[in-house]
């Protein structure tokens, strides 16, 4: 394991610095931000007392929202990506940050503040001279106590789709690559260690009261921000860059190998940037509302899925609907499909071979006795759906015993281990043939077509008409079976989607 | 001779309880008053009116004949030196800036004013230079009451309030602190009010000793007045035990230059 976790880190090195640079960046701007505005509520807190118990419970309130609701609450308001994690972020950190401060300034000796009063300071002189340097001890813990939190939590920013080592661990989990998780979830601990070691540094420079100590601190103080200037600096200069298209997929292995692919035929035929952000958590229920804000300009969707989802539907999707879909999305949202990839990624359901054996299972409809004793598994998003769940269980008048909310890449994982007797699969699915499962027949035809193709903003499409070329491409290229296929090579041969897109393009003479 | 503080028709109560009432005092300038009484009896709130720390109920406060009320709190507070138990130093400064707190807060760019200023003080409370870069926490309890009453007198104020400055330290220490704070009086001429609860501190001290009791005033006296002639029970009790310092029978106590009782107190001082 830890071999494969040192292959895996040193093959991808530029990959896994990129995503270190873009944690530290979330990270330390919700720091920064926390310690201005914390800082500052706390110092009005303690200045205004009355003030201090209801904001404090405000506060508590929002640090036991759980972050992954959080995110959700936001997404409205500020769309996915970097800025609503670095909110979240600051949000969290607001807490300890507002609550030393209170404490350390609160905790100042009364007669140390009656003296310095009684010498004739102002409120600000007292604040400033004798109020903050004496609770800085205590403010310093809570600004550690609340790196090392907002450097672990900012892990989950990938979540909604902001970069971050985050990115590693969801990537990991989703495309079965283990090492990979392993690998981002230590460095994230690293660099926890490394920014708590450092504040300790500081800690204890500050400290330090020796005339000499004070002008070295200032040296270090002065060195560290021209250091900060730097390298912001550069990552500005940095950003300066051509016109960007971008592209999001859903946290499914396929959606990873489309997206890259979309990335090399983009980038090779065209002059445009492509931002390519994998796995955006949640899937279409993060991804649509971002590509009606134009956070995203391009994702691959599935028919069926659009219509019912998207759109709103309640009946079944055949392909005959296709035009009416076209034109729905056109004039719903001013978005087009372009670039039908051909494979049809339907749900199915299978059984554990044992199950099956044991109630002899071969159609949906024989669910329906063995039911009630059975535990049932499906991503977040399936229980949601229109054409979920409850959809799935009033056609068939299904009943489960239990139901269990899996994140999709660890689903087979836990149908092998037997947590769950029956699950959602897709067609594709690259586990799918390695699992001792049996598909189910769908024999009310109750699964709608889901042929997977890319909406894309409609002004996008004007604006970069060289786009339509490279899309028509993908038409009908890939089979049910190619895309199981290159699922199977990134979840159980551990292959880079990039390398395994690159390949099949390659074989399909799209690469130049 | 000027007033220096005048306290007209005071009254001070928090909600039902009250702590002075009809409470009149006029203190001349360059006096050393001692305010004495049991704990509760007003003395610390008497002191902490004259800079503003506490407001009265009713009644006026004249500090140089000016109505404090009319004043700038602040202003009013850097012209006073005010120096209370315990030493209560700045615990993230060193001696120097402590002491240079007042000057720093009225001239913030004369440094070199404000460096020979603490440098005279130093001198004047018997710190050696040396501790200057110290912080209070490195000084002895004795060291950290001269910082305090370095910081207090830094700013060359008129008025010096001091609440018990003296509560904390031992013996010995007291006594020379009290023989240098009686020095620095002489020599400067400033107006000092000086908060205790021992009376041989109140009478060693003050040129007047203000006795309280119970938000009232019982006697406002020279220490030898109120050695030869208490006003009140209150003070007779008080005193009774300095009267005797000579530790002869009742009757014979007037032949002992030091009691109080005899005609001659003039070296009371002295001893």
């Amino acid at each position: 394991m830890l071999q494969e976790m040192w292959f895996i880190f040193t093959d991808r090195i530029d990959f896994f610095l990129k995503l270190l640079l873009e944690h530290l960046e979330i990270s330390l701007i919700s720091i920064l931000i926390a310690i201005l505005f914390g800082g500052l509520v706390g110092i009005l807190i303690s200045e205004f007392q009355k003030t201090a118990k209801p904001t404090l419970g405000v506060i508590n309130f929002l640090y036991t929202i759980p972050s992954i609701s959080m995110l959700g609450f936001l997404i409205p308001f500020s769309g996915v990506g970097n800025a609503t994690a670095i909110i979240a972020l600051t949000v969290y950190a607001l807490l300890p940050m507002v609550r030393n401060t209170h404490t350390g300034i609160t905790n100042v000796d009364p007669a140390i503040l009656e003296a310095a009063k009684g010498m004739g300071s102002t409120r600000t002189q007292i604040l400033f001279k004798i109020k903050l340097p004496l609770a800085m001890p205590v403010i310093m813990s809570g600004i550690r106590n609340m790196v090392t939190m907002t450097i672990a939590l900012a892990g989950i920013a990938s979540f909604i789709g902001a970069g971050g080592l985050g990115v590693a661990i969801y990537r990991g989990i989703t495309t079965n690559n283990t090492a990979m998780t392993m690998v981002g979830s230590l460095l994230i601990a690293l660099l926890a260690l490394i920014m708590d070691v450092l504040l300790g540094f500081i800690e204890r420079r500050m400290n330090k009261r020796s005339v000499k100590a004070k002008k070295t601190n200032k040296v270090m103080a002065v060195a560290a921000v021209i250091v900060c200037l730097g390298i912001a600096g550069s990552v500005l200069i940095n950003t300066q860059q051509k016109d960007t298209i971008q592209i999001a997929t859903k946290p499914m292995t396929e959606q990873y190998v489309l997206g890259e692919m979309l990335d090399i035929l983009i980038e090779q035929d065209t002059n445009l940037n492509v931002e390519l952000t994998q796995g955006v958590g949640g899937g279409t229920s993060n991804i649509q509302p971002a590509m009606e804000t134009g956070e995203f300009d391009i994702y691959p969707e599935y028919t069926g899925t659009g219509w019912n989802m998207v759109l709103k539907h309640d009946g079944l999707y055949t392909e005959d609907l296709f035009d009416e879909l076209e034109k729905e999305y056109s004039e719903q949202f001013n978005m087009k499909w372009v670039g039908m990839y051909g494979f049809n990624n339907t749900y199915g359901l299978v059984v554990r071979r044992e199950i099956a054996e044991k109630y002899n299972l071969k159609t949906y409809s024989d669910l329906k006795s063995a039911a009630s004793n059975l535990t049932f598994g499906a991503e977040y998003d399936f229980f949601e759906r229109e054409d979920g769940y409850d959809a799935l269980c009033e056609t068939y008048g299904l009943n489960f015993g239990k139901t269990m909310d899996l994140d999709i890449g660890l689903k087979y994982q836990a149908i092998n281990q037997d947590k769950i007797d029956v699950m959602v699969i897709f067609t594709t699915d690259g586990q799918l043939s390695t699992s001792d499962v049996v598909v189910l027949e769908d024999d009310k035809q109750f699964y709608p077509s889901y042929i997977c193709g890319n909406v894309i903003r409609a002004e996008v499409l004007e604006e970069y008409p060289e786009l339509n070329t490279v899309l028509e491409k993908l038409n009908g290229l890939i089979t049910d079976s190619n895309m199981a296929a290159m699922n199977y090579s990134v979840e159980t041969e551990n292959k880079e989607p990039r390398d395994v897109a690159e390949d099949f393009l390659r074989s399909h003479n799209l690469l130049q | 001779m000027e007033t220096a503080i005048e306290f007209k028709n005071i009254k001070k109560s928090y909600g039902e309880k009250v702590v002075l009432e009809g409470f009149n005092l006029s203190i001349e300038k360059g006096e050393f008053i001692t305010i004495i009484g049991s704990s509760g009896c007003g003395k610390t709130t008497a002191l902490k009116m004259v800079n503003g720390l506490i407001h009265p109920t009713s009644g006026d406060i004249f500090v140089d004949g000016e109505n404090i009320r009319n004043k700038n709190q602040t202003q009013l507070r850097r012209n006073i030196g005010y120096a209370i138990q315990g030493s209560v130093l700045f615990p993230h400064m060193t001696v120097e800036q402590n002491i240079s707190y007042v000057p720093n807060l009225l001239n913030k760019r004369d440094k070199e004013k404000t460096k020979n200023a603490v440098s005279k003080w130093m001198k004047i409370v018997g710190l050696s230079e040396d501790l200057k870069h110290r912080y209070p926490s490195e000084l002895s309890g004795g060291q950290q009451q001269r910082v305090g009453i370095a910081r207090a007198l830094a700013a060359s104020p008129d008025i010096l309030l001091m609440d018990e400055p003296f509560g904390a330290v031992d013996e010995i220490t007291r006594r020379q602190l009290q023989a240098e704070l009686k020095q620095i009086h002489e020599q400067t001429g400033i107006t000092v009010l000086f908060v205790t609860h021992d009376i041989s501190e109140a009478l060693k001290l003050g040129t007047k000793v203000l006795v309280m009791n119970d938000g009232k005033i019982e006697q406002f006296a020279k220490p030898e007045d109120l050695l030869r002639s208490p006003a009140t029970e209150f003070v007779k009790e008080l005193v009774k035990k300095e009267r005797r310092t000579c530790y002869l029978p009742e009757d014979q106590l007037s032949s002992c230059e030091f009691s109080g009782t005899s005609g001659k107190v003039s070296s009371f001082d002295a001893r």
